[in-house]
């Protein structure tokens, strides 16, 4: 289950943050998300390490913690997609899958010309939309 | 994914009153300041642009393979053909020529004056350059997408547009340090 997805501007500033949790954990979530971006920083500037997949949007799973597993993701325009998961066996290729759909959503949100550039989304839209596939990845998974 | 098509001729007209109204009505004073509105428009609609058209593509690792992008990919979404020439100082300046830009080729200078202009009257100068500055204006807004295209990807730049014979027009984009 995904507990926690991240959108992240260029400046590290935060663009779009929920936590799909009944617990009240959105700020342990959260601080994951926060340790997660000095990962991305390290895998972007120093590409030795990750090798072929070199200049790839999606960075593949960034630390594994006792409980989460948190992926990322980093588009060309330098925004960063993080998502904290529980299941412990996720397959990549439906973690790409769910950043692909995700980023097409993203898309969609920040070309909606009431959106101000680097300023968080608050469309209602976007978040409907984001809860639709967060609940599928447990689906496809299970499939 | 299907491609969705836009009908040319309004986006043609949307252009034309757009550059007519900030030059006429809103900022009829002031053409700098004409000129920095469009620019601004152009600068939002190349953010969202390129926000879209880098779907699914690796990150670019330098400026030029943004500037590639920008020529080819870019171009052919935007205009269905690419950049014609492209030609760089290697320090950081680039001339994009397109020898046949779309939102010029319905444009044209009355020949008239471009007839006149071989006698050395002083008055038909003034027309003659009235009418270049007016065509000038439609080149903002290209000007405003490449700078925001290229600003979202990571490079600041300065893009300025230079039309010499219609309807080949060059961009020349100056990244800044």
């Amino acid at each position: 289950m995904i507990v926690c997805i991240a959108v992240v501007g260029h400046q590290n500033n935060p663009l779009y943050l929920q936590s799909f949790t009944e617990a009240d954990d959105a700020l342990k979530l959260h601080h994951i998300v926060h340790c997660s971006l000095d990962v991305i920083d390290e895998r972007v500037n120093n590409p030795k390490k990750t090798g072929p997949t070199l200049n790839e949007t999606f960075l593949g799973l960034l630390y594994p913690t006792e409980n989460y597993k948190v992926y990322g993701y980093l588009t060309n325009t330098k925004v960063k997609f993080i998502l904290v998961t529980t299941d412990l066996d996720v397959r990549d290729a439906d973690v790409r899958n769910f950043f692909r759909r995700f980023h097409s959503a993203y898309v969609d949100a920040v070309s909606n010309p009431f959106h101000v550039p680097g300023k968080k989304i608050t469309s209602r839209t976007f978040a409907e939309r984001v809860s639709t596939i967060v609940k599928s990845f447990g689906l496809s998974t299970a499939v | 994914m299907v491609g969705r098509e836009v009908s040319e001729s309004c986006v043609d007209s949307m252009i034309i009153e757009m550059v007519s109204s900030y030059c006429d009505r809103f900022c009829s004073a002031k053409p700098e300041l004409a000129a920095r509105r469009i620019e601004a428009i152009g600068y939002q609609v190349g953010l969202q642009l390129s926000e879209r058209y880098t779907m699914e593509r690796p990150r670019f690792s330098d400026h030029l393979e943004a500037i590639k992008f920008i020529c080819k990919d870019f171009w052919s979404e935007l205009f269905k053909k690419q950049i014609d020439n492209l030609k760089t100082n290697h320090r950081g300046t680039f001339v994009l020529q397109d020898n046949r830009f779309r939102w010029l080729t319905r444009m044209s200078i009355d020949p008239s004056e471009t007839n006149a202009n071989t006698s050395d009257d002083p008055s038909v100068a003034t027309t003659e350059s009235k009418s270049a500055q007016s065509a000038s204006m439609h080149l903002y807004f290209p000007c405003g997408i490449i700078r925001g295209a290229l600003t979202n990807l990571g490079i600041p730049c300065a893009v300025s547009a230079d039309m010499s014979n219609l309807p080949a027009c060059s961009f020349v984009v100056r990244i800044k340090a």
